[in-house]
């Protein structure tokens, strides 16, 4: 694998935020032992930042202290890299230690929103969840526009079944995101948990919409699959229980429900028609038809 | 294909008339008489190779690219978009499972 692949694909995954700990530790450590760091210029320090996070996610705290070493030899005084001493004094030390390290921290410069973030990171790994939503909604009413921050609420009222205020949280997120068909997504799948199906299925259809392609006839693709069978999964409940059903956001069942309930039904079934989805066709109709 | 083909032909055209007005123009002088208009040929062959260049590199053009949303949105997966990088949590059993498994290890 030569270095050139390897520094495309560290690329692509910080471009991405994806968290692949492993396969960005595997090839960040070619990339290190070729020793070529100095010359990437200004990407070298960003690379280094995302090896020492992998190396810390694997175990390898060795690596990370390298990493870490050469960061602070070039930027002594940066908050990025207080915030990855921090991360790695998580991993290590006690968390009353690294709480009070984070405290001094913003106590001098209160305005380093990563370091209220890894702050509220720990409370919630310990167990600490309501001082852990009281912090973070503190946090999210001086930084309103963080859409991780919003994520995390949600996450977090999720975990402990409070729906109302996950779907609170999830709208600002909406507010701030209106283009990503993976909030709506979310939003239609814990109002599904509450039980809200009507709202559910608004926001799975929303999804859907979003993401169309302009064959109208082509194999249902990435999150249209999941959303098609959120879809399914309302329809048939409404159509099992469609006058008695009561919406706690007031949300009005579709006239046509039997009509949405076979089309999700037939896209459904459509998006298990390649040669692999053959076989789970078979387990899919076969639930299809169980009520 | 064709887009290349025809630039070039009109590159060489081009070229060619300049070279061909330069040729008859020092003709011209060695023979002492007053320079005259330039012969209609060669400027038939620069309006034939400007044509062709356009043309050339009107067919050139590369291939148009997404700009919707819904398309960008096309390429991303679920835990990329819901990765939350900045509250993760670095202290999991990774150290446990993924470090080296011959090295010591408390049983």
């Amino acid at each position: 694998m030569s270095l050139q692949s390897a520094l495309q694909q560290l690329a692509s995954f910080r471009a991405n935020n994806s968290r692949e700990s492993q396969e960005t530790f595997a090839k960040g450590l070619v990339v290190l032992k070729a020793g070529k760091t100095v010359n990437l210029g200004e990407e070298g320090w960003a690379f280094l930042e995302q090896l020492a996070l992998a190396a810390i996610d694997v175990g390898r705290i060795d690596i990370a202290d390298q990493c870490l070493k050469q960061l602070s030899d070039k930027f002594d005084d940066s908050p990025r890299v207080d915030v990855l001493r921090g991360i790695r004094m998580e991993a290590t030390q006690s968390p009353s230690i690294v709480l009070s390290f984070y405290d001094e921290l913003l106590r001098i410069s209160p305005s380093n929103a990563a370091i209220w973030k890894r702050r509220i990171s720990v409370l919630r790994r310990l167990g600490k969840l309501e001082k852990a939503v009281e912090d973070l909604n503190e946090y999210l009413d001086t930084f309103y526009t963080d859409v991780e921050g919003w994520l995390e609420l949600a996450d977090i009222h999720a975990s402990c079944n409070q729906y109302t205020y996950a779907l609170q949280a999830l709208s600002h997120a909406l507010l701030l995101t209106p283009q990503n068909p993976f909030t709506f997504l979310q939003f239609a799948e814990t109002a599904y948990s509450a039980g809200d199906m009507p709202l559910a299925l608004k926001m799975f259809l929303v999804v859907i919409d979003m993401n169309e392609s302009e064959d109208e006839d082509a194999i249902p693709l990435g999150i249209s699959v999941r959303a098609w069978w959120g879809t399914k999964l309302c329809t048939r409940q409404l159509v099992a229980s469609s006058a008695t059903h009561n919406s706690q956001s007031n949300t009005s069942v579709p006239k046509n429900i039997k009509l949405v309930d076979e089309l999700a039904t037939e896209r459904v079934l459509t998006a298990y028609s390649g040669e692999q989805g053959i076989q789970t066709r078979n387990l899919v109709s076969k639930w299809m038809s169980r009520r | 294909m064709l887009g290349r083909a025809f630039l070039l032909l009109a590159t060489i055209g081009i070229f060619h008339a300049a070279y061909s007005t330069y040729e008859h123009l020092s003709y011209l002088k060695a023979l002492e008489r007053p320079e005259g208009p330039i012969p209609q040929e060669i400027i038939l062959e620069t309006l034939f190779s400007l044509f062709l260049g356009i043309l050339g590199a009107c067919l050139n053009t590369p291939d148009f690219k997404e700009i919707t949303w819904s398309s960008e949105m096309r390429k991303h997966k679920i835990d990329e978009m819901d990765s939350r990088l900045g509250f993760a949590s670095y202290v999991n059993r990774g150290k446990q499972i993924l470090s080296n498994p011959y090295s010591k290890k408390s049983q």
